[in-house]
């Protein structure tokens, strides 16, 4: 954070602030690989926000003013003002560093269709579909690119495919452009949203695995795999990224026993609720330790 | 006809420039231990009134002091009262933006004003008449979680009205000249309306010579736009650009007889200045 904020003002080079990212990602696939994760992801280390770095990195959209995203969080609002295209690989070279650094596989990350439309203004396109199904033919060039590179678990970030229950149908379309007939594992992020208006329809979304904020929201989505069940892998929340408290392991081994009371065990990856972008270091570390450490004890139960 | 120009309610706590900035960095200092509580109460002091200023410059007939304090429309309000502990983040509306969600575990009880005293603060500073604008019942209870017994709506709409209805009376007290009561979960969840009458008339009841207005946005006023002239304001405050259809039900209903009209007409969902 440091270095890109030197970067704003001007004090360090493009190349320095590179430098210090190559650094950060290779400090967190070290910690991760030696915490015992067993699918390792590259921090984002080089990106401000999930769908401000990708509006920088494709063509017709322009960086709006910031707006709020959560507390004292902000980001620059893209805006859409021309057709959007990719315009080569924005997170590739990203994703192919941390891979070599290690020999288990590393996720590949990109911000899905309906969120990055959600999440801009459009000016452009007549309607929130066109801009959606235009940003998925655009989306599916960087999954592309990632599978050429050898990538073969990728996820697709859609926090906002809850905002509005409505326009699910839009979103599934979206997630089947971006997929269809690609050879990978495909989880999507969904998080901190009404995710009861949008299940069971949700299931209907062209992915193998749904990373859900479980331990945010109370585990209530069990009772709704109870009811409706996940045809789906999950990649199972059980810490809280938002708050600083360091929960203890039998907390977080309980979350996760709850879960498998409903969950086939061997559908079932443990993570945390979300990205631990805004934790101190020593947080994200501890938060890790207890995925490894809940996980640990249950295979062993 | 009078056609007065006001502020809905919020205003950017941030900007583009490092003067407009300062709110945030003092918090992320405070986070840090480098700065107190006393400098984000400063940061704040600063930032609304460059929205007063902003909004004078405007030439608005009313203004709000921006709501600069208010983390959110929930938790800020909610935060102040007894009987609530926070929970997760939840996405407010069809936003981008995300708010710690407000968990009821006993009676909601309003131990002091909640927002007199920033009322008072920017009606001082400022040379136009200041509106004070309280979250809802409706808004506020169908945002929050009901902690253990199953969730009674009716209840927590009638409880947290009783607590409004008392900043109401002291607002008044204290000379506001307008009260802007905010109810988005009117329009999203229609169906609350006949819970929700004899509690907002319980709030309009401790107006004294106060005018209360009732705003409703995010939504389709339009099918209730009969109903809601039933409600005993003094203003009601629309949001035209997600109504499509108002112009031409009022132009069918009327427009109201006893309230005055309060009309958005500029969207916030897109960057675009109107030509004027």
């Amino acid at each position: 954070m440091k270095s890109r904020a030197d970067f704003a003002r001007g004090k360090i080079s493009a190349e320095h602030l590179k430098d210090a990212e190559k650094r950060a990602t290779e400090f967190w696939i070290r910690r991760q690989d030696e915490l015992g994760l067993d699918v390792l992801v590259d921090g984002e280390m080089y990106r401000s926000d999930m769908v401000a770095y990708f509006a920088e990195h494709l063509s017709g959209l322009e960086q709006g003013g910031l707006v709020r995203s959560y507390g004292n969080r902000y980001f620059h609002k893209p805006i859409i003002v021309r057709e959007v295209k990719w315009t080569g690989p924005i997170t590739v070279e990203w994703w192919y560093y941390a891979q070599r650094l290690t020999a288990k596989p590393v996720k590949g990350i990109v911000t899905g269709p309906y969120t990055m439309m959600d999440w801009s203004f459009n000016e452009f396109y007549p309607t929130r579909r066109d801009a959606c199904l235009a940003l998925a033919v655009e989306v599916r060039k960087e999954v592309e690119a990632l599978g050429r590179a050898g990538c073969k678990i990728i996820q697709i970030d859609e926090p906002a495919v809850s905002a509005r229950p409505e326009e699910l149908q839009l979103a599934i379309e979206a997630m089947e452009v971006v997929t269809a007939d690609l050879r990978a594992y495909f989880v999507t992020h969904i998080c901190y949203g009404d995710f009861e208006s949008i299940y069971p329809g949700i299931l209907d979304l062209a992915v193998d695995n749904f990373d859900l904020e479980m331990s945010n929201s109370g585990l209530d989505m069990l009772r709704l795999f109870s009811k409706n069940h996940l045809t789906k892998d999950i990649s199972y929340g059980v810490v809280d990224v938002h708050t600083h408290l360091i929960e203890d392991r039998s907390v977080v081994e309980q979350r996760l026993k709850k879960g498998l009371d409903i969950l086939p065990v061997e559908d079932v990856w443990v993570d945390p609720d979300c990205g631990l972008k805004t934790r101190k270091i020593d947080e994200a570390e501890a938060k890790l330790e207890r995925v490894v450490s809940a996980a640990r004890a249950l295979r062993g139960a | 006809m009078d056609l007065l120009t006001a502020s809905h309610s919020g205003y950017p706590r941030i900007g583009g420039s490092p003067d407009e900035q300062v709110l945030r960095h003092t918090i992320a200092q405070r986070e840090r231990g480098e700065k107190t509580d006393a400098d984000v109460r400063a940061a704040e002091d600063h930032l609304v009134l460059l929205a007063l200023q902003d909004q004078e410059e405007a030439d608005l007939g009313i203004v709000t002091d921006g709501l600069i304090r208010w983390n959110d429309p929930i938790s800020y309000l909610a935060a102040k009262l007894e009987g609530v502990r926070f929970g997760g983040l939840h996405r407010y509306f069809d936003t981008n933006f995300y708010f710690r969600r407000p968990v009821v575990y006993g009676k909601l009880v309003r131990p002091r004003p909640l927002v007199l005293d920033e009322l008072q603060w920017a009606a001082e500073k400022s040379v136009r008449p200041v509106k004070a604008v309280l979250t809802g019942p409706c808004t506020l209870a169908r945002l929050l979680l009901h902690e253990g017994e199953r969730r009674n709506l009716a209840s927590l709409i009638f409880s947290y009205a009783e607590a409004l209805s008392a900043e109401v009376a002291d607002l008044a007290a204290a000379g506001a000249c307008t009260i802007q009561i905010d109810e988005p979960c009117l329009v999203k969840y229609s169906s609350d309306l006949p819970l929700a009458c004899e509690p907002l008339a319980l709030i309009a009841a401790r107006k004294g010579n106060t005018e209360v207005g009732l705003a409703t946005y995010f939504g389709d006023t339009s099918p209730l736009y009969s109903k809601l002239q039933e409600l005993p304001f003094d203003t009601l405050v629309f949001d035209f650009t997600y109504s499509q259809n108002l112009r031409q039900v009022i132009e069918a209903e009327g427009v109201p007889r006893r309230s005055d009209s309060g009309c958005s007409t500029d969207g916030t969902r897109n960057s675009k200045i109107k030509p004027s």
